[in-house]
This record gives structure tokens, sequence and C-alpha cells, in this order.
């Protein structure tokens, strides 16, 4: 919105359609994917081989193409920046860079050669060579050696503002480590490139594909509609339910803010001035030029909107039962009602305590109160996993979803749906569970922010300590925090994901009494409890604030250690050797070994 | 009640007096009750296999499937990319072995379409012309038909030929045609084909009627 000085101007209009779009295509292809996540998901954990029939032959040139230039271009653009002009300081950072991404490139492409060549087999002596390694060799001899460059760089720069090192010794490190970063990425491509068989390579990026082809099936296949249906309801259930999914995702903020400069100063603001993204923030300043919210809308009523706005998907389920003329259907979409109506209620009695703690309902206010002493999950769990599984009884997924339980009504409100408008009621489930997982996020992840991570830098201070501090411009502050917002999201959704290959359905009745008589109850208590410490922490003196901040800022601690040795765990899982142990335990088994086992045969027509 | 029931052939004989087992009612406690820690148990058994099986399938670690078929892990033959080894005695599309000269070793002795349940084997017998050795002795497969959609495959035409003339030993099963016709298999396509060895002979010998070695009766050597 604009701020009230501000008059109206089509900067604004572009900028929101823009936002309009990104959301709603992120949503959009985010639904086709987290298909395809659901059936990866389905397939891993009991054991199948899952979605990986859908190829594309792309011939040999493309590929070398996408693996060349990618390389060619980074390393052009590495050698490119050489001409600037830079202070030492920038000097010293950019080699730091171009040093860790040198290692992080080696290191990838060892890996990546070495398990190829124990797959495939050695080209020539220097792929033996590299051969001779396990993979995981060369990934923890990239770890240390990202650790050493870190040492080296910080060394190199206090030596630099001490005055040690004169400053034209950083230039020229700097665009040694630029070149040799750039030749490298280059040389790497054009490597990867050569290893490429003449011929059609078959691509089929684990099964994603079939996300393509099932839309493709969806649009041509028959619209049925049953003889006997009211075909203007039947046409407007799954519109019904589609719509508020996206629509919910209008006042989530995906960032905070970008701050343009006012370059003529007569505060209206033009297209030229979009290209001039302010340098630097102050931590907690006003933007002074223009100022564009990374929200579509910015709210004040911010979570009563989103409540108001989901709980008219329930319309959609109930019409689409109802217009089918079937009594399955009609079964599922009365169930669909009786729970989402039901647990309306408890989703919205289960955030109270939260909001009486960030003292807001626009969500911008709540990242920033998240950002400044701790996650809601850790100041409200209780909350937290009474909205997960009330936001997931709104959405209709396991354990909650009884309205489609095919074990009894073969698949409830969208028995009577084929083709596209199947897909809609399908694409609004999945984009549901993604808007789900962003509410959750803002409220109880941080939103967008990122521990330690502030509008003017990284600075990590716990107590009154600060143990290292870096200044990073506006626009990276704001990229980091964008990613960092659908980063979580996406993560999150794939654990809701997750829940459906692992809980059994409830029984409806379960359903009702979990929400009613166990949800319900829970959540005022939380309520009342929340409201007397508030009132207490209020009242109490400097010393219980000032611990409080202290635990906080463990908190932010604590996620940012988590951050860091996730990744490399998961690494260190996938890197780690396989045992197996053969049991020839039948005649057929025997036989096989003796015949060296499946045969790979090539793909016949 | 009487104790000649306990001798009756038809019934278990009792041994000593009936002890009840208690059975535990399941515990509702707390954990129970909660239901987080049970939610928490599954998410690591299902990730836990998640992310080892999408480790295995990435780097190609995957367990053979007919070796390790009973053990943990992705145990799917990924046909038609991988196939499942066929034992020597694999019982595939037929063949017609021929002779030395290329001329099929089948005497149009009619055995193997007598033997067949599923008659799917349709022969016409031609006689050699005037003046070949052959002639009077045996005749030839003027016309030598196998619907291969009829076929159950049991081996009894193999089993039924005196001369090792039809053998199913080609390795290949049926392949999907998209129409009917097609599954008709001449005399030639299946002199055609070879056995798994990629030859069209067999290794039994064959005695022609004049060959020093020629067991039987001919027409020079007659009666």
């Amino acid at each position: 919105m604009n701020s009230p000085g501000t008059s109206f101007g089509w900067v604004e209009v572009v900028l929101t359609i823009l936002k309009i779009l990104l959301i709603v295509g992120f949503c959009l292809n985010f639904s086709a994917i987290a298909v395809w996540a659901d059936r990866r998901q389905s397939a891993m954990i009991q054991h199948r081989v899952g979605p990986n029939r859908a190829v594309v032959n792309v011939p040999s040139f493309i590929i070398q193409g996408i693996l060349t230039a990618p390389g060619i271009l980074l390393g052009a653009l590495a050698a490119l920046g050489l001409g600037q002009a830079l202070t030492p300081q920038a000097a010293i950072e950019r080699m730091g860079v171009s040093l860790q991404l040198i290692v992080f490139v080696a290191w990838f492409n060892l890996v990546l050669l070495s398990w190829r060549v124990s797959r495939k087999g050695a080209l020539n002596a220097f792929e033996a060579a590299v051969g001779s390694n396990l993979p995981r060799a060369y990934f923890y001899a990239g770890l240390a050696g990202h650790v050493v460059v870190a040492l080296v760089s910080v060394a190199v720069a206090r030596q630099v503002s001490a005055g040690q090192i004169a400053s034209d010794k950083a230039y020229l490190a700097a665009r040694v480590a630029s070149v040799v970063l750039g030749g490298l990425m280059g040389a790497s491509g054009v490597y990867a490139a050569m290893r490429i068989p003449k011929g059609p390579v078959g691509i089929r990026l684990a099964g994603t594909l079939h996300g393509i082809a099932d839309a493709l099936k969806m649009m041509f296949k028959e619209d049925f509609i049953p003889k006997n249906a009211d075909r203007l309801l039947h046409a407007l259930g799954p519109m019904i339910a589609l719509f508020p999914a996206l629509v919910v995702m209008a006042v989530v903020p995906f960032g905070e803010q970008l701050c343009f400069q006012d370059v003529n100063k007569n505060g209206s603001f033009e297209f030229a001035e979009l290209l001039r993204v302010k340098g630097a923030m102050a931590r907690d300043a006003v933007c002074e030029g223009h100022s564009v919210p990374l929200q579509i809308v910015d709210m004040n009523v911010g979570i009563l909107y989103i409540f108001a706005i989901s709980s008219t998907g329930v319309i959609g389920a109930a019409i689409a039962g109802w217009a089918s003329d079937n009594k399955f259907s009609l079964l599922g979409g009365l169930r669909a009602a009786s729970q989402m109506v039901s647990y309306e209620v408890a989703m919205g009695l289960s955030l109270m305590g939260v909001l009486l703690i960030y003292s807001s309902l626009r969500f911008t206010p709540m990242v920033s109160w998240q950002n400044m002493y701790a996650w809601g999950i850790f100041v409200q769990p209780i909350a937290f996993f009474m909205f997960l599984a009330a936001s997931m009884a709104e959405n209709k997924r396991v354990p909650f979803d009884q309205p489609e339980g095919e074990s009894e009504i073969v698949a409830g409100y969208f028995v009577e749906y084929s083709g596209f408008k199947f897909g809609m009621f399908m694409a609004g489930e999945y984009v549901e569970i993604f808007t789900g997982a962003a509410i959750m996020v803002t409220l109880f992840f941080g939103g967008y922010t990122m521990p330690f991570l502030f509008a003017d830098g990284i600075d990590v201070t716990i107590g009154e300590t600060t143990f290292f501090a870096y200044k990073m411009n506006h626009l990276a502050v704001t990229v980091i925090q964008a990613l960092a917002f659908f980063g979580k999201s996406v993560f999150l959704s794939w654990v809701i994901i997750f829940f459906r290959w692992t809980l059994p359905r409830f029984r409806y009745d379960q359903v009702m009494r979990f929400g009613w008589t166990k949800l319900l109850p829970l959540a005022i208590g939380n309520l009342a409890v929340t409201a007397v410490a508030v009132v207490a922490i209020d009242a109490a003196g400097p010393g219980l604030h000032s611990t409080l901040k202290l635990l906080g800022q463990l908190s932010h601690a604590l996620v940012a250690g988590a951050m860091l040795v996730l990744p490399v765990g998961l690494v260190w899982l996938f890197l780690r050797p396989v045992e197996s142990t053969r049991f020839l335990r039948s005649s057929s088994a025997r036989f096989a070994a003796a015949a060296g086992g499946v045969k790979p045969t090539p793909m016949q027509a | 009640m009487s104790t000649d029931t306990e001798n009756t052939p038809w019934m278990k004989p009792r041994s000593g007096d009936f002890t009840t087992k208690k059975v535990e009612r399941p515990t509702r406690d707390f954990e129970v009750q909660s239901y987080l820690p049970a939610v928490t148990k599954g998410l690591v058994q299902t990730m836990g296999a998640f992310f080892k099986n999408t480790k295995e399938m990435i780097l190609g670690q995957k367990k053979d499937p007919v070796i390790e078929s009973l053990s943990w892990g992705i145990t799917t033959i990924s046909y038609p990319e991988e196939k499942r080894p066929y034992t020597d005695r694999f019982r595939g599309l037929h063949r017609l072995t021929i002779r030395d000269d290329g001329s099929p070793r089948c005497v149009a002795c009619l055995c193997c379409s007598t033997a067949c349940p599923a008659q799917c084997i349709h022969i016409e017998a031609g006689e050699y012309s005037e003046g070949d050795p052959r002639r009077g002795y045996e005749r030839y497969p003027a016309k030598f038909v196998i619907d291969e959609l009829r076929c159950i495959f049991c081996g009894f035409c193999v089993e039924a030929c005196p001369c090792d003339a039809i053998r199913m030993d080609t390795g290949l099963h049926a392949v999907p045609y998209d129409s009917r016709e097609q599954f008709i298999y001449g005399k030639d396509l299946l002199m055609g084909m070879t056995g798994r060895d990629g030859s069209r002979l067999t290794e039994n010998p064959r005695h022609e009627p004049g060959d020093p070695d020629h067991p039987g009766i001919d027409r020079e050597r007659a009666h």
C-alpha cells in the first residue's frame, strides 16, 4: 500500500500484478510438483521404484549445450568483474567468495565424476585416478577445504585492514581467484559435455515429468457430468474449492520490503526508479524512498482475513457433494462440511495465544517480533501442534480425510468429477498444503527471517557478546529473506505430505470428538495460560526481560546450528557406504546368482 | 459327562485341566493418549525408509531384485530395462530347427499337432519330388503354422517330435503385437528363429538317407 504522501502510480499497479503472478504461478506449479513428491514419498517408504516412466528424448547436442553454457557464462561473469574498481575490503571479500566457490566447484565435480566412473568405468587415466577414491573422500576433503579457506580469508582480511598487506596485493589475489574460478567452471562444463554419448539422451528428471503428463491427461479427458446433476453447481464446486486456497496467500508476506531510492525527489514512483534499489539499510530504519512491501496486500486485519476466506472452502466441497446427484458424494460433502466447520473454531482459538504475544493481527509485525525475540514454535509449541492438527483437518488431509475415505464412500464429494474439474480439486488440495505451511511458517517459524539476519546484515549477538558481524546490502538481504520464506514453506509442506504416508485415517466419530472435546478445551486453556503469562511478564522487572531475551537468542542459535548441521548430516547420510548381506534363500535366487543377477537390457519399443 | 466322549477318534484328547490365560488390555497411558510420541516414531520410521531408499535409487546401490529379493529395500524389477534371467529350460517361442542344407528337419509326421492340447499347430505335408532320395522315405512340411495366441507353452510338441525339429529354446516370450494376424507364425519365420546359443541347428546328429551311418532302412538298402 502507498504511504499517505505518495500519489497513485502505475508502477504500484504493475508491481502488484507481478506479485500476484509470482504467488499464483508458484502455488499452481507447486501443486503439480507436490503431487509428484507425494507419489515419490509413497514409493520410497513402501520400497517401490515410483514414478519414473515418463521420458523425453533430447538430442545430445542440447544436453551438451545445457552443460556447457552455464559453466562458460558463469566463468565469463567471474572474469568480467576484473575491470571494476574495488576498495581493498571489497577485493578481499571477492577473493574469499571466489575461493569458497572454487572449493565447492572442485569437490562437487570430483564427487560427481568419481561416482560416474564407479558406475560407467573410466575413459582415461585422469578419470581412473579420480575414480580410485570414493566420492565421500572428496566431500570430506571439500568440507575441510571450506573451513581452511574461511580461516585464511578472515586472517588475510585482518592483515589488510591492519595495513600489513598492501592493497594492490589484495586486488591481485581477488583477480587471480576470479580467473581460476571462471576457468574451473568453464572447464568442468566442457568436460561434462564431452562425456555425453552421441544420440538422443532420455531425460526423466526423477519422474517430475509425470506431473506434466498428468496435467495434459486431465485437460484432454472427458468432462463427465451425471445426468441428473445440477450443471451450474457441479461446475461451480471445484472453482469455489480452488479459489480460497489461492486467495489466502494475498496477505502472507514473502519478504519484508524492497526499498527503492527516490531519485527525482518528487515523491512519485516512476519506472526508471525500479533499477535504483537502495544500497544499504540501517537496522530498523524506515524506508525513505519508495517502499514496496513483499506481500500482495498488507491488510490490518491480516489473520482474520485468512480465517474468513479459508472458511469459504467448505462451500466448494458441500456444493460439489450436493450437485453430483450421488449418495456417496452427498455423504462426503456432509462429512467435509461438518468437519471443516468444527475445526474452524479450534483453529481460530489455537492462534489466540500467539496473537496475544505478538499483539498484532498483521503478519509483518509478527515476523519482526519473532526475529527480535524467538520463533513462535519456541514461544507457543502447544499452539503450533494444535494449529497443525486443525489446519490438516481443514485441508481434509490424512489422518483427517474421512470426506474422501475410499474404503467407505469411494472418493467422497468428488466421485462424479473427472477431467480438469477433478484436477482443480486436486490442485486446490495441494495449494492448500502450501498456503497452510506458509501461514505456519509465518506464525511459528519466523516467516521470511533467518536467525541473526537483520536488515543490515548478519549479526550473531548472544547476550552482550558479538560473535560474528557482517554487513550486507539491502538487495542481498531481501533475496535471502524471500528464498528463506519459500524454502521453509516448501520444507514444511514436504513434512505435511509425509504425514499421509505415516498416519492411518481416524474414524469419523474420533475426528469430531477430537475437535470438540480435546482441541477446543486445550485451545481455550492455552489462551488462558498465555494471557496470564503475558500480563505477568509485562509486569515483571527488567531482569526477567533480559533473561527471556537471552533465551530467545539461544533459540536462534539453536536454529542456526541446526540449519548448518542438517545439510552436512544429510550429505553424510547420502555418502555413507551401503552394507548388504546376500542370502540366497530360494532356488530361483541361486539360479539368478549363477546367471549374474538381473540383466540390464536396452529399452525396447 | 461320561468319559466315553474323550476316546472318540475325531476329538483331540484332553490333556490335564484347563488353564486360563489372562490377556492384558492395552494400556492407555499418557504416551498413547497424547498421540504425538507415536506419530514421531512413525515419522522417524517412514523418513528413514524414504532417505535410505532415495539414496540407494540415486546412487545406483539398489539391491539385485532377484538375488536379494527378500532383503530390505526396493526389489522391483524395472521391466523392460531389467529382466529376470530365464532358466535353461524356459519354454519360449517355438523355432523349427534346420538341417545342414537349410531345409527343415521336420518330416511332417503330425506328431506335434496331434499332441498339442491347444490345437495351435497346423501342418500341411508335401511329398518330395520324383528322384529325391528322401521321396517315399519322409515328407516335408509344405505349410507349418503355429498360432502363438492359442499356444499354452506346455512343451508337448517338443516332447512329441521324433526328429528334434521343433524346439522352444529361443528364450523369447510372446511379443506384444497390435493385430491377431501377426501372432500366426509361418514356416519361414519359425525357421528363421535361433536358439539361445544363436544357432538355427541342433546338436543332435541327423542321418540323411544314403549316409553310411544311417541306422534305418532306406530305398537303396531296402528290404
